[in-house]
């Protein structure tokens, strides 16, 4: 993808060129990214296939796809990761760990001496993950090389053989397995060490938002709180966030403040104080406009003199909040596209800062950005929370849930299955709690 | 934004088209001597202007991630309508009927695409055909001027001038002044950049997509509406005909100006400047004797070839 600009790559002892994916692909060398490039309405089988469909001839000339062929070489490939679905259906209608599943087969198919898995975790559940970890152990023993790229410090210590800590583009920690723990990883990563969590917690105020009339999975969210919002995939964790910002189609009555208000489309749900972090970065910004165009949106109503947008106080407004949350660079001209996704991620939430929203709404706000822009937000949030906000979070990071949250719901089938609250006195929930509460 | 103002201005791979612009003069100029003759470049700028005013307008659209086909019909609604109004009516009751006529059918349009969901390119070849239709219906295939032509006042704004510019060339300059501020500086025009960039970003952060949507429709059609009127005035008569092709001409000429067809990206003036390079490149053509046919396989590989750039250049 990036040619090197210094250094030379070795594969197998002899000195290698790698111009273009294919040569790389050639060496023996597979890259899973974070997008997988799967075609969604095709077959399972066929997209295991593609590349190298199985022909057959007909009367000789005209060249068919054996189709008989495709579909058993699929379910033997896939049996080896004790995966047997119908290889007909169609890659879309998978969850996305399974899509996973098939892209490695789809790797190995290739004669791969290296596997490249850059965030493989970012969208599993924790019982996905301990199945992906025993696939990669099954390969490993089988000889072959993994480079496993992650956020996710924990996954480092328990998987690596060796581990490579980066900080801005070098190499800052070399260490083999036993010689490390997150601390170290932390601290070889943000070059200081593990900031300690100096958090001030308040009591809990008035309540900013509640569901009116009974329902299972009905929310009341206080000043003060951080609420966590714990399920597996599909337990309408979130639902209730999109319920809250009016995404669904009946849109709900909920109390914010003292009045009942219908939450019927996003913009309800804004001026009502509420704003949200969706799942997907490229749902909260608008990628080709720039930092400042991107932050003034949601306040373009409120930043307006004589019908035209007030440019001076967005400017000041801009250049405060680019402060506050530490974007970098500073340069409110950059389109966002061009920042990393930790920044990003706090352009989303400067967007709302700016907006003064009392209520804000998250969908793994932390997934796939580095650990410095994780401990940073986390920081933001408590801080938001302190100063009389309120925070519901939905994630599938326990560890982020319990270090953060005041009390985590753990949701099942669309209700509220049990409240955990942070024991007196404790600075965190305890994440074995936490777990038999999604798992039960 | 002052600084951001500095960064854009010292940004040269943003001002392609006007360097293509300035290189397809100069080397006209060098090949012809009568291109920079005063008639010939008054030429150039009247024959610029009623594409101008519908290049505009496609702007709009396009920055809102849409697509418009149907101004070159409207266009001869907007003409034929004005022309009829004014028989009756006089000429202003004439010009609001034109430009209202354009705005009706950018509101069909509008409606259609942002509140129905029909896909923009369907919902607008389908209203092109149609609008064209109802002009011949309402005409019966004639050209309207009445007895004695149309009112000689409306006639003169078509052929002379203030301050030695001709009438139908100040109305695009007042227009983008106009409008440049509306997209630039009103919350609207950041909405409508915010909708065409990321429609569903939009949508979540409080933009009401589906009104911002049709409003670009709304603006295309009225500003056909007035390129309607300036036609008739030029033509001296409503022609059921006018404007053929037109729609190809504005949006050929949007993406010259380097607006993307993705939405969320374009500016007014350089999608007049994009109406400059194709009427510059045609009159030159035209200076240079080379055959009609060629002409337009050479417009059509500028086209491609702008947009080719483009994509290059994105992908860098």
């Amino acid at each position: 993808m990036h040619r090197p600009d210094q250094g030379t790559i070795t594969i197998g002892g002899r000195e290698r060129e790698l111009a273009s994916p294919h040569d790389a692909i050639a060496a023996g060398i597979v890259t899973i990214p974070q997008e997988l490039q799967l075609v969604p309405a095709l077959s399972i089988a066929e997209n295991l296939a593609l590349g190298d469909l199985p022909a057959r001839r007909l009367f000789g000339a005209a060249t068919l796809v054996d189709r008989a062929r495709m579909r058993e070489d699929a379910r033997a490939q896939l049996a080896a990761f004790q995966f047997a679905p119908d290889p007909d259906l169609p890659v879309r209608g998978l969850g996305f760990a399974e899509q996973q599943i098939v892209a490695i087969a789809k790797a190995l198919r290739r004669n791969c001496r290296v596997l490249v898995l850059d965030e493989p975790t970012a969208a599993l559940e924790s019982r996905e993950i301990a199945r992906l970890f025993a696939i990669l152990a099954r390969l490993k023993a089988q000889g072959t090389a993994i480079v496993y790229v992650s956020h996710r410090l924990e996954e480092i210590v328990e998987l690596a053989d060796r581990c490579t800590a980066l900080r801005d583009g070098r190499v800052a920690a070399l260490a083999c397995r036993g010689e490390f723990g997150t601390a170290d990883l932390i601290q070889a990563m943000t070059g200081r060490a593990a900031a300690q969590r100096a958090q001030t917690r308040t009591a809990p105020g008035k309540v900013l938002v509640e569901d009116v009339g009974a329902r299972p999975d009905a929310i009341s969210l206080r000043a003060g709180e951080v609420i966590g919002l714990a399920g597996l995939l599909g337990s309408g964790a979130e639902r209730v966030l999109q319920r809250l910002f009016g995404l669904v189609r009946e849109g709900i009555v909920a109390r914010v403040g003292d009045r009942a208000r219908r939450l019927k489309n996003p913009s309800a749900a804004i001026d009502s104080g509420i704003g949200m972090v969706p799942r997907s970065r490229r749902l909260g910004l608008i990628m080709n406009q720039s930092v400042a165009d991107n932050i003034l949106l949601p306040s373009l109503g409120r930043l307006h003199r004589a019908g035209l947008v007030d440019r001076r106080a967005g400017r000041r407004l801009v250049a405060e909040l680019m402060e506050l949350l530490d974007i970098r660079p500073r340069r409110p001209e950059l389109k966002v596209r061009a920042l990393s996704g930790g920044n990003q991620q706090k352009v989303i939430l400067a967007k709302w800062l700016a907006r003064r929203v009392e209520v804000l709404l998250l969908d793994e706000p932390t997934q796939g950005i580095d650990i410095a822009a994780k401990q940073q937000i986390h920081a933001l949030l408590r801080d938001f929370a302190a100063r009389g906000g309120g925070v519901l979070l939905a994630s599938t990071d326990l560890s982020e849930l319990t270090r953060l949250c005041d009390a985590v719901l753990a949701l099942r089938h669309g209700r509220i299955a049990s409240r955990i609250d942070r024991s007196d006195g404790s600075e965190r929930i305890e994440e074995e709690r936490l777990h038999a509460a999604i798992v039960a | 934004m002052k600084a951001a103002a500095r960064y854009r201005r010292l940004n040269w791979a943003g001002q392609a088209p006007l360097l293509t612009l300035v290189i397809l003069c100069a080397v006209t100029a060098l090949l012809n001597d009568r291109f920079i003759s005063p008639l010939n470049l008054t030429n150039i700028l009247v024959q610029s202007s009623i594409m101008a005013v519908i290049a505009m307008g496609m702007t709009f659209v396009v920055i809102g991630g849409g697509f418009d086909l149907s101004v070159g019909s409207t266009v001869a609604l907007a003409g034929c309508v004005a022309g009829m109004a004014m028989l009756k009516a006089g000429i202003i009751a004439g010009v609001i009927a034109g430009i209202a006529a354009g705005i009706l059918v950018g509101l069909a349009n509008g409606l259609v695409v942002a509140v129905v969901g029909v896909n923009p390119f369907i919902a607008t070849l389908g209203s092109m055909v149609l609008v064209r239709g109802i002009v011949f219906i309402i005409t019966g295939g004639a050209p309207v001027s009445g007895e004695d032509g149309l009112p000689s006042a409306f006639v003169a704004f078509g052929n002379s001038r203030l301050f030695g510019i001709h009438y139908l060339v100040w109305v695009p300059a007042l227009l983008l002044v106009a409008l440049s501020v509306v997209l630039h500086l009103t919350p609207y025009g950041r909405r409508v950049y915010a909708t065409g960039g990321g429609r569903e970003a939009a949508y979540l952060s409080g933009i009401p997509v589906a009104q911002i949507v049709a409003s670009t429709y709304v603006w295309c059609g009225a500003l056909a509406g007035v390129a309607g009127v300036m036609l008739a005035a030029r033509l001296q008569s409503g022609q059921p005909t006018a404007g053929e092709f037109y729609e190809l001409t504005a949006i050929a000429a949007v993406v010259l100006g380097g607006a993307s067809l993705h939405g969320g990206e374009g500016m007014l003036y350089k999608s007049i400047i994009g109406v400059f390079i194709m009427i510059v490149l045609g009159n030159s053509l035209n200076l240079l004797n080379v055959d009609s046919y060629w002409q337009r396989v050479a417009i059509g590989l500028v086209i491609i070839a702008a947009a080719a750039a483009d994509r290059l250049r994105s992908r860098a």
